[in-house]
């Protein structure tokens, strides 16, 4: 069943990967993408945008409607899960409760026929590793959450496979320990180096592991791109929206033209759009369009400086200190009400809650979004 | 006297009529199965032997001390004799029904193929047949067949009745496991098959204890069927030779109430064992 790749990657691919469910439902809309050989690609996306059928087609556990599947040069697509030579963690862990924490780690080698001796190396060196060796002896039952993944874990790079497929593998552990694990799955995957797709709804998670995040929308790919690349040129207004904690403010403008300036415009303020950006705004002269800021691109005004910053006139509904620093909501002064916008300025700015001020926009930083199709315009 | 303690009192009142209700039979059996014949026809009633013997049990068991005293005599070894046919009818049926019912349980609760659910709800379907419609049917069938009298054929009755009903709480049973273990299965090597017996069987283990209980029992006691499709002592179960001890003029008591309760005895067993085991899994999963 081997076939001779074309391409040269030994990674996983996917070519126009298409799932339809019956009754005509499209979880899954033509995805291509590559993971490679020590790259961990992370798929994410709100629930239900398809990313974990996507994984469940790579691990062969959904039947694929259209498109290939490959994983280390060879087209898997119609075999089955234990022919394509990968290992998944699953959210849940799926432990086999009945057997030991050795017999867990161990099984795969079993039913591959290892050498009783070798299978018991190889689990003694994964539980080394992941420091669980005090815990082989022991049933699922008996470990704690973090314990338990810590073995799902073992099992798969017990096998050594070709790839790693992890579902949402640490969204049932609480905050602390998901940040502990967040490491040690990186630990492990830089050691192993075996090419990983990696589903999450978290976009944390997605930003902190992943060598490229792939953000899928409604079962389409949005984007593709390293974690800075997606933060700094987010190609939509949903990327854009998704990535960033809190989320990017988003507020309809008018685009105007005043003497030799181009300015965005909301409610009373108006802000002078920098000479680079002017030459894609100019189809939406006149027009509105989507004006985006990120909450850490705002400055308070005594840190304001001239031709740097734009000038916005707000007035402040809630101020929340972080210690770190101060998140502000706010609304534009003289705009339709809408969601406050968000702010996060200097921890020692003072804020007066209820008030209007003024309030600085770093004007090397604005986005703008086409209002019809949402891509970025630049 | 306050609200709860009333509460209290009424519940514990309804506990042992429950009790009661459920036991006092038993102990009539008990107690009617250790008395001579005399001692039952005795009037006024005497609720406890006056003599304890164990002669009904020795008679019925095969033993030599026969007192025939009220005059039935049981053949000899006959009892017995259905007691094994009730001890293999069931153990063979029982198996057969688990091995049918969990694989095909499973097959209709996590298998997608065409016609998949039409044929689930037509096999459980079945189960909504009284047997009383079919028993002429069914004589007839096993008849053509040369299987009256024959333990075969009852196995392939009960096991035709019973699995319907098996397999049906058995898909319930599957569905409410985590569909992940055996998918981590699959991944880890397994075919759809070792899966199956290597992660999903050790998963229900609780839930065939408690299957195997329900079946167990409702095969042993059976009585409208095998008294259709036996006539001798080769296929003849305990159900069925037991209402043979009332005679049409005297009926030995004593023998008919030790019959019962031996009779009881094995399906009461199997009960406990594995109510522990049901319990015992049920503890250790959550």
């Amino acid at each position: 069943m081997d076939h001779p790749d074309t391409a040269s990657t030994s990674g996983i691919v996917l070519e126009g990967v298409r799932k339809e469910f019956p009754g005509g439902v499209v979880a899954v809309r033509d995805i291509s993408l590559e993971v490679q050989p020590g790259e961990l690609v992370v798929l994410v996306g709100p629930s239900g945008c398809g990313k974990s059928t996507t994984l469940r087609m790579v691990a062969g556990l959904e039947a694929v409607t259209a498109g290939e599947v490959r994983i280390a040069g060879r087209v898997v697509t119609g075999l089955p899960p234990r022919h394509r030579d990968i290992a998944m963690i699953f959210q849940n862990y799926a432990l086999y409760a009945h057997m030991t924490v050795r017999a867990n780690m161990g099984f795969g080698l079993k039913m591959a026929g290892t050498p009783k001796r070798e299978t018991r190396a190889r689990v003694d060196q994964a539980a080394d590793i992941l420091g669980i060796t005090d815990l082989l002896d022991r049933k699922p039952r008996q470990l704690s959450g973090g314990q338990r993944q810590r073995v799902a874990m073992g099992r798969a790079i017990v096998r050594e496979p070709a790839a790693f497929l992890m579902d949402e593998p640490l969204s049932n552990l609480d905050a602390k320990l998901r940040v502990e694990m967040r490491a040690e799955i990186l630990n492990v995957h830089r050691r192993i180096g075996a090419p990983t797709l990696y589903v999450t709804h978290d976009q944390t998670e997605a930003m902190t592991m992943g060598d490229r995040v792939a953000i899928l929308r409604d079962g389409a790919l949005e984007q593709i791109g390293t974690p800075l690349e997606l933060y700094e040129r987010p190609g939509t207004v949903f990327v854009a929206g998704f990535i960033g904690s809190p989320a990017m403010n988003l507020l309809p403008v008018t685009l105007e033209r005043s003497g030799d300036g181009w300015y965005a415009s909301v409610g009373g303020s108006r802000v002078l759009i920098p000479p680079r950006a002017r030459a894609a705004l100019r189809p939406f002269a006149g027009h509105e369009v989507l004006l985006g800021l990120r909450p850490e691109d705002f400055v308070s005004t005594e840190n304001m400086r001239d031709g740097e910053h734009g000038v916005i006139q707000v007035t402040t509904a809630r101020a929340e200190s972080l210690g770190s620093e101060l998140v502000v909501y706010f609304s534009i002064n003289g705009a339709a009400a809408s969601r406050p916008l968000t702010a996060r300025l200097d921890r020692r700015t003072a804020v007066r809650e209820g008030t209007s001020t003024r309030i600085g926009v770093d004007l090397e930083r604005l986005y703008f979004f086409d209002p019809e199709s949402g891509a970025a315009i630049r | 006297m306050t609200h709860s303690s009333a509460a209290r009192l009424l519940r514990t009142v309804a506990i042992a009529a429950t009790i009661l209700w459920s036991l006092a039979p038993i102990g009539l059996g008990v107690a009617t199965s250790l008395s001579t014949q005399a001692d039952v026809q005795a009037v006024p009633a005497r609720w406890l032997p006056g003599h304890a013997t164990l002669d009904p049990y020795r008679s019925l068991l095969g033993g030599t001390s026969g007192s025939h005293a009220g005059g039935t005599v049981s053949e000899s070894g006959a009892f017995a004799h259905a007691m094994w046919n009730s001890a293999s009818i069931t153990l063979m049926s029982t198996l057969a029904i688990l091995c049918v019912a969990i694989s095909a349980g499973y097959a209709s609760a996590r298998l997608r193929f065409p016609g998949c659910g039409a044929l689930f709800r037509a096999i459980v379907a079945t189960t909504v047949v009284p047997v009383f419609t079919v028993v002429i049917a069914l004589f007839q069938l096993m008849a053509d067949a040369h299987l009256i009298d024959h333990k075969l054929g009852l196995v392939l009755v009960f096991v035709s009745t019973t699995t319907p009903l098996a397999m049906w709480l058995v898909h319930n049973h599957v569905k409410e496991l985590p569909a992940e273990p055996e998918e981590a299965a699959l991944i880890d090597g397994c075919t759809r098959w070792q899966a199956f017996r290597h992660v999903v069987v050790p998963q229900m283990r609780s839930g065939i204890a408690a299957l195997s209980a329900l079946v167990v029992l409702s095969v042993w006691g059976e009585f409208l069927i095998p008294l259709l499709l036996t006539s001798t002592s080769a296929g003849k179960p305990v159900t069925v030779l037991i209402p043979e001890y009332v005679g049409k003029y005297t009926t030995n008591y004593p023998l008919l109430a030790a019959a019962g309760i031996l009779a009881l005895l094995p399906p009461a067993i199997v009960a406990l064992v594995l109510n522990r085991h049901v319990r015992g899994m049920l503890s250790g999963s959550s």
